[in-house]
């Protein structure tokens, strides 16, 4: 009686939530937004889900004694000695071809992972001053209240700075997707993704594009971001003008310390 | 948009594939829109050009100017250069040559999906149809159509179908007295004999035939027809209908060459962002010297794209050259590699040929290899442009040679753009050879594997992921010292063959795993016995 309950459904509810998981992220990721994770990750990723899912399945006597009955029956039964036979070549040969796989000379480049929005420095010199990057504001930023007239020739002045200098890069549809974008690795960031400038704070902007790539801490990977050092291409008014654009054209709102 | 742009992840290892059947899904209104119009059909509501002008004024106007004239502060920086609007010229329109207005359909489809190969992005995905109404209406009012009657389309004929028949009979005739070669030259690579001027005096290019997906319309014949029919207004490129030209050709003369240069597409030359591995081949004997030996087709070729140096210095914003196509191979003792690039021309200074189509200022063209003088544990790498002070780089380079010099090689260790010490590449055994044809570069750079000093120099192992990037300057294109073009870094990879190891480690996989389970099976049934 109990051994029509236990044919297959635990080891195959393992399998397939295995499967499935598995199943998943390729759907997600390869198929839907074309960005496969690399392997080394999905190595990891999976090895954690499997023991995840076996620690689940085993949590009790009873659902241990439910995934192994059906093998233990599979080993020991008499009558299955055939079915037994093949699993136990096919098992053995998977094996054998997964070590011969793994042995194969990789292509696959060493994975690079870089820390987007690192912590920022708490001061750093730029135009021969220190800023405090803890206290230091957009010193136009008050205008779009006081004075929105004046403030819309700001946003203006940024917009042509960033015509002149970012869209290569950034798009000029502030997209990340600037007719050069894909030749860079890292690609220049997405202002429109939430994920960007809507999360941060205008001292970090004016950090990031005074000092650039190159002066970025070790865990963003300075050495590949062809971020310009824009210090020496932009006055301090310049940089803080394009800021205006960027959240202006965005439509997003900078992160604030205070309360407002 | 197209395969040249597109993507929007920020992990540094993995990039968006192009997804063509998605871009040509995208496109499908628009090729209704442009059938309906081709039909005759009033497929089209009028926009409003006043809330056009409001979203010019938020998005095109930076470009294309207050004015509409294409005068935005970024003009100097483009090329080509945002359109003047007042001048009511359009490249790519499907009226006849003789009609002052383009259909409101060709505006629409320039906003919708945008001109590939310029700064003019596609609108589609941030602006709605009737937005992309609104502007062509607004537009019309800059050139002053808004009265026009949209102008009456070309006579598409019966479209002949691609055959290996049609395609002959248009390579004769794009040979025919150089009808087409004269400017696109004889491999279509837009290599040029003479030097081309648009009407408001831009330096332009005829386009590069082989490269379709930098074409401003499309690929398509029916496209291509539409271009040769109507030529591309304000530049050289002509009407090959126009009533008033000797050289007006018939309707089926002009589906053969549309047919023709539909097939020139050199596929190996699309950049395919996920491939960042450059995989060298072994060879079983020496590795070619010369740039036109066939043994070079055996490797796989990696294409990557070339941006402008716009990043430190004394920054270069428009460029001539767009891809370079890498293949590696190596023997026991050298390791090559074979460079080849389009350049539309030779650059020798001193030569009349080369100085009469070069822009002013003519130097040689040069490429070269860069690869970190040594490698470091971590991730950490050189600065990609030509690294710095504490990791410094070495670049293999070739030249194209001038009058007085012959074409040669040298080697340079830099430490940043700025600081760079020439040393005796003889001496590191480096070797090089170049050759020009048809509008592309083909160069031979060669090193032995192994280095006397290995504080100057970079050994190569088979296995070993080595960084490795690229730089070249077109000298007819004002493009010396930082003004050039360049790419991120890549990887070289000399892929070791597997040899047996991994099939006697399988074999030893499969035994052991064999005789564990034999003996699982012999305890459970003694257990079960007993
Ligand atoms: C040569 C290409 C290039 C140009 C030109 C360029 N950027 Fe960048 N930018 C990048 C890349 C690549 C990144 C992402 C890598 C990184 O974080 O350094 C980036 C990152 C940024 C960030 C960080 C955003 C974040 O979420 O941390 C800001 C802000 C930024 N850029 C602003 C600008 C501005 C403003 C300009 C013009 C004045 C500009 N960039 C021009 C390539 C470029
Ligand atoms: C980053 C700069 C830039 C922006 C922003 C821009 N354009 Fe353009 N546009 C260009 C360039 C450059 C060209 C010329 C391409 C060429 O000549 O091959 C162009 C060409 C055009 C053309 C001519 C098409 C043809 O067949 O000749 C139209 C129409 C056009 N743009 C409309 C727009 C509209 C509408 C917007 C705003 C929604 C816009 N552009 C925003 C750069 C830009
Ligand atoms: C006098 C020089 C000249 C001649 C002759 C000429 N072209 Fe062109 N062609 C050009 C130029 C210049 C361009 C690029 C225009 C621009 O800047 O957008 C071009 C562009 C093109 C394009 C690109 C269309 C696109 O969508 O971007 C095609 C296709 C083309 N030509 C085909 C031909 C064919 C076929 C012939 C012969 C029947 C021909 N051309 C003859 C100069 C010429």
């Amino acid at each position: 009686m109990t051994y029509q309950r236990l044919r297959v459904p635990r080891l195959a509810q393992l399998v397939l939530v295995i499967g499935g998981t598995y199943g998943g992220f390729w759907l997600i990721f390869d198929l839907w937004l074309g960005q496969p994770i690399p392997r080394s990750l999905m190595g990891m990723y999976m090895f954690f889900v499997v023991v995840g899912v076996l620690m689940v399945f085993t949590a009790t006597e009873k659902s241990t004694g439910q995934l192994v009955g059906p093998i233990r029956a599979l080993v020991e039964d008499p009558a299955r000695r055939w079915l037994r036979n093949v699993v136990f070549t096919v098992v053995p040969a998977l094996a054998a071809l997964g070590v011969y796989l793994q042995m194969q000379p990789s292509d696959e480049p060493p994975l690079e992972l870089r820390s987007i929005h690192p912590a920022p420095p708490s001061s750093v010199k730029i135009f021969g001053k220190r800023y405090d990057l803890m206290s230091l504001e957009n010193p136009y930023r008050h205008l779009e209240k006081d004075d929105p007239e004046q403030f819309r020739e700001l946003v203006a002045a940024g917009g042509e700075v960033y015509i002149r200098n970012c869209q290569y890069c950034h798009g000029d549809k502030l997209d990340g997707k600037g007719p050069y974008a894909q030749g860079l690795n890292p690609v220049p960031l997405n202002f429109q993704d939430i994920g960007t400038i809507a999360q941060l704070q205008e001292s970090f902007l004016f950090w990031r594009i005074a000092t650039g790539g190159p002066g970025l801490p070790k865990e963003a990977t300075p050495w590949i971001s062809s971020m310009p050092v824009w210090e020496d291409f932009l006055s301090e008014e310049q940089i803080w003008q394009v800021i205006l654009y960027l959240y202006d054209y965005t439509g997003h709102r900078p992160r604030s310390w205070g309360h407002e | 948009m197209n395969v040249q742009q597109g993507s929007e992840m920020v992990n540094a290892a993995r990039r968006r594939r192009p997804l063509r059947w998605r871009y040509r899904l995208a496109r499908l209104p628009v090729w209704l829109m442009v059938l309906g119009a081709t039909a005759g059909m009033p497929a089209l509501a009028a926009g409003d050009a006043d809330l056009g002008e409001e979203i010019y004024t938020q998005r095109c106007m930076l470009c294309h100017g207050e004015e509409g004239d294409g005068m935005g502060p970024a003009a100097e920086r483009l090329n080509p250069p945002p359109r003047d609007f007042t001048m009511a010229q359009y490249k790519i329109r499907t009226t006849r040559v003789d009609e002052i207005a383009p259909a409101d359909a060709d505006l629409v489809r320039m906003i919708h999906d945008g001109m590939p190969g310029t700064a003019m992005p596609g609108w589609s995905d941030v602006l709605s149809d009737a937005d992309i109404q609104d502007l062509t209406a607004f537009l019309k009012t800059l050139a002053g159509l808004e009265e026009e009657a949209p102008g009456q389309v070309i006579d598409y004929g019966t479209q002949v179908p691609v055959s290996p028949e049609s395609i002959a009979q248009g390579r004769e005739l794009f040979h025919e007295d150089d009808r087409c070669s004269e400017c696109h030259g004889q491999a279509g690579k837009g290599d040029a004999v003479k030097k081309l001027k648009d009407d408001s005096g831009y330096r332009t290019w005829p386009r590069n035939l082989t490269k379709p997906w930098t074409f401003r319309g499309s690929n398509d014949p029916r496209d291509i027809f539409a271009r040769i029919t109507t030529g591309i207004a304000g530049t050289q490129m002509p009407s090959f209908d126009d009533p008033d030209s000797e050289g007006r050709l018939s309707i089926e003369q002009r589906w053969h060459l549309a047919n023709y240069v539909n097939s020139l597409e050199k596929t190996e030359k699309v950049v395919r962002p996920e491939n960042t591995v450059i995989r060298a081949l072994r060879l079983p004997g020496a590795v070619p010297t010369e740039p036109d030996d066939p043994l070079w087709q055996q490797a796989l070729p990696s294409t990557f794209m070339l941006v402008p140096q716009l990043i430190a210095g004394e920054r270069f914003f428009t460029p001539a050259n767009d891809t370079i196509t890498i293949r590696a191979m190596y023997s026991e003792e050298e390791i090559g590699f074979h460079l080849e690039w389009d350049d539309r021309t030779r650059s020798i200074p001193g030569e009349e040929a080369a100085e009469k189509i070069a822009d002013p200022g003519i130097s040689e063209d040069r490429v070269a290899i860069q690869l970190p003088v040594a490698l470091t544990a971590g991730a950490e790498k050189p600065y990609f442009l030509h690294g710095d002070s504490r990791h410094p780089v070495n670049l293999w380079f070739w030249r194209s040679g001038s009058a007085e010099r012959p074409a040669g090689v040298s080697l340079v260790t830099a430490r940043g753009i700025a600081d760079r010490d020439t040393r005796d590449a003889a001496e590191a055994g480096l070797t090089g050879k170049g050759s020009y044809q048809d509008g592309s570069w083909q160069v031979v750079l060669r090193r032995p594997l192994m280095t006397a000093d290995l504080s100057q120099d970079l050994e190569f192992h088979e296995g070993t992921f080595i960084p490795v990037a690229f730089s070249v300057w077109d000298g007819s294109n004002s493009e010396s010292d930082s003004a050039h073009t360049l790419t991120t870094w890549y990887w070289l990879l000399l892929k070791p063959p597997p040899g047996n190891a991994p099939w006697l480690f399988a074999g030893l996989a499969f035994v052991l795993m064999l005789l564990g389970e034999v003996w699982w099976a012999r305890t459970a049934q003694r257990r079960q016995r007993s």
